[in-house]
């Protein structure tokens, strides 16, 4: 396998692991994160798929944060 | 601004606006359509197809960047700021028949994965004459990709200010790339240098823009305001400023815009909390300081976003002495309450 080869299955592996992110997010963590999302529509939701799945990472690391503030409300006065 | 996010915030202006852009790049891709059937009928639907999106593209390209130091040279230009995003977006869906269709005709026909094609058919990276052009152009694609998909204000919250906006400075790498593609494509595909001639040009144009706003920006800044007193500044007469308007001042290298409005003076911080855009430079809209660039508001009187908005803006006191304005730079803190100066009608003369 030549370099390139294996740069592009790195990259395909990273963004296919970003589309299954995504739908779980979308229905579960993506109102977690941010509250301007709650009461928005359907068009922002599909609007931001592709940015989801590409920072996915970033998102992740968000949401694991906002779930331990919601357990652990003590933390918020921190 | 911290309400529920929108796929589009459309109004009136901005439908106007979307209307034009997309009226032009029809206008222009059909007339590089039927120019080309005429002058070059040999040419194939896919060579036209990536021609005419191609230099599209670059002219819109050309157009979003002149937006930033066109506005700070003359206010005339916010209009164009106002929606400049959606400018961005469009650029970014052209170019990517461009860049979808080089793939498609020049690398998807062999039993290679077309991206491994796009980088290995070429390695001549030695050679100007050969260079692998294509690999900029592919570069500059995922830059205006990323900044694409990153353009709803979501992504400026959740990926923090900071880092959206060091990823949308990209663009300036992103630009440097495209005039690298397309001057080292022409070499290897035209012998007509009018493609290089016009990319020099804007170019250039695009430079001395910068240049320009730039020595401007740092000149307004040096200015010494000489008379002081009870750490209150002189900063200007009661008439230089205009109604609904603001004078911006740099003092102790904080920038603060004072605004006259309903028979006031109200001083506040000139750097909107969206994206650093100048408050100074905007307008007072429904009662509110609206910042020229997306619109944030924020009043007078104590910095504060309107309700359900959260934003905030330090506040500073101002006072006048006959028609003199004398300005305060101890800032109060973010959303504080200040009475601001009354105008009376002896100061207005
Ligand atoms: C995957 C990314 C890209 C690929 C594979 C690609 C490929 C090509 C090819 C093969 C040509 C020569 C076409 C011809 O003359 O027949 C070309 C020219 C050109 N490209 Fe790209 N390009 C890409 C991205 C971009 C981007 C991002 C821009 C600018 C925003 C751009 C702007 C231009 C321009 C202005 C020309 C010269 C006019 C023309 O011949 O079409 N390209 N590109
Ligand atoms: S910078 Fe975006 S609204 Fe002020």
């Amino acid at each position: 396998m030549s370099t390139m080869t294996v740069i592009l299955a790195a990259i395909s592996l990273y963004l296919v692991a970003g589309i299954i992110f995504t739908i779980i997010f979308q229905l579960k963590g993506l109102s977690k994160i941010d509250e301007g999302v709650n009461g928005s529509g359907w068009g922002f939701r599909i609007i931001i798929i592709p940015g989801c799945i590409v920072f996915w990472t970033g998102l992740l690391r968000k949401w694991i944060k906002a779930n331990k503030e919601i357990i652990d409300p003590a933390k918020e006065h921190a | 601004m911290g309400a529920s996010y929108l796929a589009v915030g459309w109004n009136r202006q901005k439908k106007i606006y979307d209307w034009l852009i997309f009226a032009f790049c029809v206008l222009y891709l059909a007339t590089f359509v039927v120019l080309t059937a005429i002058f070059n009928p040999d040419y194939t639907f896919e060579t036209v197809l990536i021609r005419a999106t191609s230099t599209l593209a670059v002219i819109i390209l050309h157009v979003t960047l002149s937006i930033g130091p066109l506005t700070r040279i003359n206010k005339k230009f916010l209009p164009l700021l106002y929606n400049r995003r959606h400018l961005g977006v469009s650029m970014f869906c052209i170019i990517l028949v461009h860049g979808s269709f080089s793939i498609l005709q020049f690398h998807s026909l062999g039993n290679v994965n077309p991206f491994v094609s796009l980088f290995t058919s070429n390695t001549h990276f030695g050679s100007l004459a050969d260079f692998p052009f294509q690999a900029l152009g592919f570069f500059a694609l995922i830059i205006f990709f990323l900044m694409a998909i990153t353009s709803h204000d979501f992504w400026l919250h959740n990926l923090s200010p900071k880092v959206w906006k060091t990823l949308h400075m990209f663009v300036y790498l992103a630009y440097f790339l495209v005039v690298m593609h397309v001057m080292l494509g022409v070499i290897q595909y035209e012998t007509n240098p009018v493609f290089i001639i016009i990319m020099l040009i804007g170019a250039f144009t695009l430079i001395a823009l910068h240049l320009i706003a730039g020595t401007r920006e740092v000149n307004k800044d040096d200015v010494i305001y000489k008379l002081k007193q009870d750490g209150y500044v002189l900063v200007c007469d009661v008439k230089d400023i205009e109604e609904d308007r603001a004078k911006m001042f740099c003092l102790d290298t904080e920038r603060i815009a004072v605004y006259k409005t309903g028979g006031k003076l109200f001083a506040v911080n000139n750097v909107c909390k969206h994206q650093n855009g100048p408050l100074g430079e905007g307008k007072v809209i429904d009662g509110c300081i609206t910042c020229p660039w997306h619109g944030y508001q924020y009043l007078p009187q104590n910095g504060q976003s309107p309700p359900p908005f959260k934003e905030k803006v330090s506040t500073y006191d101002v006072k006048l002495e006959g028609t003199h304005v004398w300005l305060n730079p101890k800032a109060y803190a973010e959303g504080t309450e200040r009475p601001g100066a009354v105008i009376s009608v002896v100061n207005a003369e």
